[in-house]
């Protein structure tokens, strides 16, 4: 097992198949259109790209320790509501408008652990259930509008959440800036962490862990926290840089950011989990959507390709752990 | 007279109970575990032998009964007290987790931290160290690098890492739930060693198996459960025979007699 050479222990990694997914795809869309690496369109793809990564990173952890959370996506809607609406009408400033949103989200983290190790009910429904509740809050107390969001611009706070510079000719947000905060705060902690050791064993084996004294109640509850509260930081990220808070906003991401998660290599039922796959993930999904437009496919046709995508990364992924606990 | 009657006693259960409903699993159980002794618990399927070590271990709370644990009585409500209370039980798999590496599991609820504590930084270094000499003391020869998961490991390598586990986090009594179920000839030869290695070090053993040869290769003393109670306690493997212990097992000793 040890004379393995270092080119077979790379291919036996899960983040190998993506990786080389990742860069398969954008040698293709620049071959075919040479625009796919223009400064430009790297600003534009690395925007929102990093605003879903936000939450896939989160997702990442929750998912390694044997739960999903589907209401992702509303909470992403409905926090800049939260945060607008408060600084709109006055009632607070940005600042505590922003607190606020976050706390919000972290009692509705906290409300979707509770349900879920509590009462012992499967996070699916839980979440499903709260997305429902969280995105109809939105909309009723928006009364379905968007929230003005422009008088966002001369407020530090929006400045250090999404402010933007230029870098040689690329114009970057703060955004992209939080992103690889966490990617590498999470990766840390997954890894090479007492609490990450946790996070897979609640996932692996969860009778086992609490046998060895682990909390897993609690490392759950944490992380459905930890992913509501990121999922609301990326939606007022997004809503500042688009001059919008939609209370429709969000609306699929949950799906989306799941499978960024699979794609990377993440275990759908728990137990093994890996930040850096999400990375990869995250971006072969978006460099899809923006290539497959920049190509000349008609944009009708992306599900077709992310489906794609996602069973053959499923298929590589499950030969790979057939290879794996046979010891190869 | 048996030499191991003079030891220091460490678990004693008296009178234990459980019903399920109508069903009595255990009526008025009493058994008694020394230290540094190999007690083998046998018994014909629905004896009673699961759920007295259920009971033991924590999985399920008695109907009523005592347990005493050094002489002192204590309340096992789950597996984490019995764990406290220095009992660890090795059922085939479960005790693992088999995504994460050998190290991993061995410290898994102790990691040992490095750096500031709030980081929760773990010290894989030591876990490595730890595990390697672990190893060898069970007895796996075979270069076994820390960072395997269990997943990859045999069912006796498995067992083995269990067994140095409970060694290494000096539990009293180690509870071996059917450790040779599914084993090879060879693998089985292994796990009786680690039991050996055990005791030699001081930890006493429950262990459970449906071959009995097995159990007599390895144990100082039988114990026979038969219909929820235990029939014969005190039965020395060195001057009985297979044949005898069956016929307690099946409740046919008087047509013998």
């Amino acid at each position: 097992m040890e004379n393995r050479t270092v080119l077979q222990q790379m291919i036996s990694r899960p983040e190998f198949g993506p990786f080389v997914l990742l860069i398969a795809e954008i040698l293709v869309f620049w071959a075919i259109n040479p625009a796919f690496l223009s400064p430009g369109n790297i600003s534009n793809t690395l925007a929102f790209t990093v605003e879903l990564g936000l939450i896939a990173l989160a997702m990442t952890l929750l998912m390694t320790s044997g739960e999903f959370d589907l209401s992702v996506g509303s909470v992403f809607g409905f926090a800049p509501v939260v945060m607008w609406t408060l600084f709109n009408s006055g009632t607070t400033s940005l600042e505590v408008g922003f607190l606020a949103a976050l706390l919000i989200a972290a009692g509705i983290g906290l409300f979707n652990g509770v349900f879920v190790t509590r009462l012992k009910i499967p996070s699916f429904l839980v979440t499903l259930g709260m997305l429902l509740v969280v995105r109809g809050s939105a909309l009723f107390i928006t009364s379905g509008f968007p929230q003005r969001t422009w008088n966002a611009g001369d407020q530090w706070l929006a400045e250090v959440l999404v402010g933007d510079f230029m870098v040689g000719p690329f114009r970057l947000y703060m955004s992209l800036f939080w992103f690889i905060l966490a990617a590498v705060l999470l990766h840390y902690l997954l890894t090479r962490t007492k609490a990450g050791n946790w996070i897979q064993a609640a996932g692996g084996n969860p009778n086992a862990a609490m046998a060895r004294g682990v909390n897993v109640v609690r490392t759950k509850l944490g992380l459905f926290m930890l992913s509501s509260m990121l999922a609301a930081f990326a939606g007022v990220i997004s809503s500042i840089r688009t001059s919008a808070a939609n209370p429709n906003s969000g609306t699929g991401y949950e799906l989306e950011v799941i499978a960024m998660v699979v794609i990377g290599g993440t275990a759908l039922a728990g137990g093994r989990g890996t930040i850096i796959g999400t990375v990869l993930g995250i971006f072969i999904l978006r460099v899809m959507r923006n290539g497959i437009v920049l190509i000349g496919v008609p944009g009708l046709a992306y599900n077709i390709f992310i489906g794609a995508i996602i069973l053959g990364m499923m298929a590589l992924h499950s030969w790979l752990e057939r290879r794996h606990n046979a010891g190869v | 007279m048996r030499e191991s009657e003079g030891m220091e006693e460490l678990v004693r259960m008296e009178h234990i109970y459980k019903s399920y409903g109508r069903v009595q699993a255990l009526r008025d159980v009493n058994l008694t575990v020394r230290r540094g002794e190999i007690v083998g618990l046998l018994g014909d399927n629905g004896a009673g032998k699961s759920t007295l070590i259920k009971v033991l271990s924590g999985a399920v709370p008695s109907t009523s009964g005592d347990i005493y644990i050094r002489g002192r009585k204590v309340q096992m409500k789950s597996t984490t007290d019995a764990i406290a209370n220095g009992i660890e039980t090795i059922y085939q798999d479960s005790a693992l987790v088999t995504q994460l590496s050998i190290s991993r599991n061995l410290f898994l609820g102790r990691e040992p931290i490095k750096g500031p504590r709030f980081l929760g930084r773990m010290d894989m270094e030591e876990m490595d160290r730890v595990a390697r000499d672990l190893l060898k003391k069970v007895g796996i020869t075979k270069n076994i690098p820390p960072s395997t998961p269990i997943g990859s490991l045999s069912g006796g390598e498995r067992q083995a890492v269990a067994i140095a586990r409970a060694m290494h986090f000096d539990s009293d009594l180690i509870i071996l739930d059917e450790p040779t179920n599914n084993l090879g000839v060879a693998e089985t030869q292994g796990v009786l060693r680690f039991v050996r290695g055990a005791r030699d070090s001081g930890h006493s053993c429950i262990f459970i198996a449906h071959n009995i040869h097995h159990v007599f290769q390895v144990v100082d003393r039988i114990v026979v459960m038969r219909m929820g109670t235990v029939v014969a306690d005190n039965i020395d493997p060195k001057s009985s025979s297979v044949e005898e212990v069956e016929r307690v097992i099946t409740g046919m000793e008087h047509d013998a007699a």
